[in-house]
């Protein structure tokens, strides 16, 4: 099967992806030290095909139930999966077992699943739950002209407090945090789908960076899926370090960056494609000098509405993104 | 997608219609009422509003009908019993968007399957009813007008009864 060694990961410069080299590794069915990984991987194996015969749905979780004894811990069992996957040379979402859902989406859009058509303009504050299940949902009507993304919930709260997508018309969603396969396939089908120009709004620190990054090119745990998963054409809108300045943030809204920060800055910043992008370079590189982070919420120091009022028109009509 | 786009530089996109052809047979309908009912008048500009309009009934004309027709014309019984549900549910909702597919029921009934038989007669009696009320919206209007012309004293008593008998036939 592929081997999902940090060695075996490669970015892919043209496509602007992480993926999966070509190097093999071998599991042997009749050694001891293999065997209760190899039983795993056939059990995930019956698994799947029981679901795909019977176009079935099952979570990550319902896979470790069905051999609590033979898995142990859910992390066994979620090896197994990705094992599979990549062994099938296959996403996990075609293997019919799903993440349980967590992003969510909001705006301009009318999408299908199975027989109900569902206005994401009209579904109240919450907006609808990005299914996992998307092989079951279908893109149909949409007047949006960008898509963007939130790293936080509360974000999302604020944008649809305002019906941000009426005056500017727009699909909006988020992972609540990291990148879920869900959202991140689900943004790739609107952005195909749609042709519309993609931002993600993260907050300024490295961690918001490196989910830009996973929406971007993929993640390198899961790079054997990078084709499926990543959107390439997506900008960084905000909050960048520069902005810090510009928008005059209060120096108390700006937070120190930890070890940890300054660690997690300097590995980005060793990444083939930040030094490839120049302005994103230069915009960690300001931070990891300045050795400061902010949230997205400091923007709300001027006011709740200054988010969706000011900042966000300000940046998407002047074009000041990465 | 197909793309229409407005005047003021915005697109609206749908979905293409080679997309739809592969559906289940009863969500084009379904589609192509959705958009009539709840998108179009937010599309403002009347340009698209019109394109779009020529583009569902494509899409009605291409690929809901066909596809119905294709399923009632076919020999196989379990899969006429299902569209002829799916239909029955579109009529009882709009008649006007199964009217194409009324010579296709009516030859059903030339069938021996009694579930066929009887589901083809409950449409059609909605086809039935549904004239009979555009009829009788008719009827009431030019009743109305006789009742006015009939207190204005411009027809005499026989005609008005003439007018009311044919009103009240029809109601009943």
């Amino acid at each position: 099967m592929p081997s999902k060694a940090s060695t075996n990961i490669i970015w892919d410069e043209e496509n602007d992806l992480l993926l999966l080299g070509k190097q093999i590794m071998e599991k042997q069915f009749h050694s001891l030290a293999s065997v209760a990984d190899i039983t795993r991987l056939m059990k995930v194996l019956e698994k799947v095909n029981e679901l795909l015969i019977k176009d079935l749905h099952a979570t990550k979780r319902e896979i470790f139930y069905s051999a609590v004894q033979l898995f142990g811990d859910q992390k066994n069992s979620d090896k197994s999966i990705e094992d599979v996957a990549t062994m099938l040379y296959t996403t996990r979402n075609s293997t019919h077992i799903v993440a349980s859902a967590k992003g969510s989406c909001i705006g301009r859009l009318r999408i299908r699943d199975k027989n109900d058509i569902i206005d994401l303009e009209g579904l109240g504050s919450g907006g609808w739950t990005i299914s996992p299940m998307l092989d079951n949902i279908e893109i149909l009507e949409s007047d949006a002209e960008f898509i963007l993304v939130l790293e936080k919930d509360a974000a999302m709260i604020r944008l649809s407090e305002a019906r941000f997508w009426r005056k500017y018309p727009c699909i909006i969603l988020t992972a609540k945090g990291a990148a879920d396969i869900a959202t991140r396939m689900f943004l790739r089908r609107l952005s195909k789908d749609l042709n519309l120009p993609v931002f993600t709004l993260v907050d300024s620190d490295p961690y918001g960076h490196y989910i830009h990054s996973v929406y971007l090119r993929g993640s390198k745990r899961l790079s054997y899926e990078s084709p499926f998963l990543a959107t390439p054409n997506i900008k960084l809108l905000g909050v960048l370090t520069r902005d810090l300045d510009k928008y005059k943030i209060p120096k108390d809204c700006r937070i120190p960056m930890n070890n940890t920060d300054i660690k997690r800055t300097k590995e980005l910043l060793s990444e083939d494609f930040v030094k490839k992008n120049k302005e994103w370079e230069k915009d960690l590189k300001l931070a990891l000098n300045l050795k400061i982070k902010a949230e997205i919420q400091a923007l709300s120091t001027f006011g709740f509405e200054f988010l969706t009022d000011q900042y966000l028109p300000e940046k998407l009509t002047t074009g000041d993104w990465i | 997608m197909k793309l229409f786009y407005k005047k003021d530089g915005g697109v609206i996109q749908l979905i293409d219609k080679e997309k739809i052809n592969e559906w289940p047979i009863e969500l084009p309908l379904i589609f192509i009422e959705y958009i009539r009912n709840n998108q179009l008048k937010s599309y403002t500009d009347t340009k698209v509003q019109k394109e779009v309009e020529q583009y569902l009934d494509e899409i009605l004309k291409d690929v809901a009908i066909p596809r119905l027709i294709e399923v009632l014309e076919g020999n196989k019984d379990d899969e006429i019993l299902n569209a002829l549900i799916r239909i029955e549910e579109l009529a009882n909702k709009k008649i006007e968007l199964v009217k194409p597919i009324k010579p296709y029921i009516e030859n059903l009934l030339k069938k021996d399957n009694k579930d066929i038989l009887k589901l083809s007669k409950n449409i059609l009696g909605s086809f039935t009813k549904a004239e009979n009320r555009k009829k009788l919206a008719e009827k009431r209007k030019i009743m109305q007008l006789k009742e006015r012309e009939f207190l204005e004293g411009k027809i005499n008593g026989e005609e008005y009864a003439k007018a009311r008998k044919e009103y009240l036939i029809l109601k009943e």
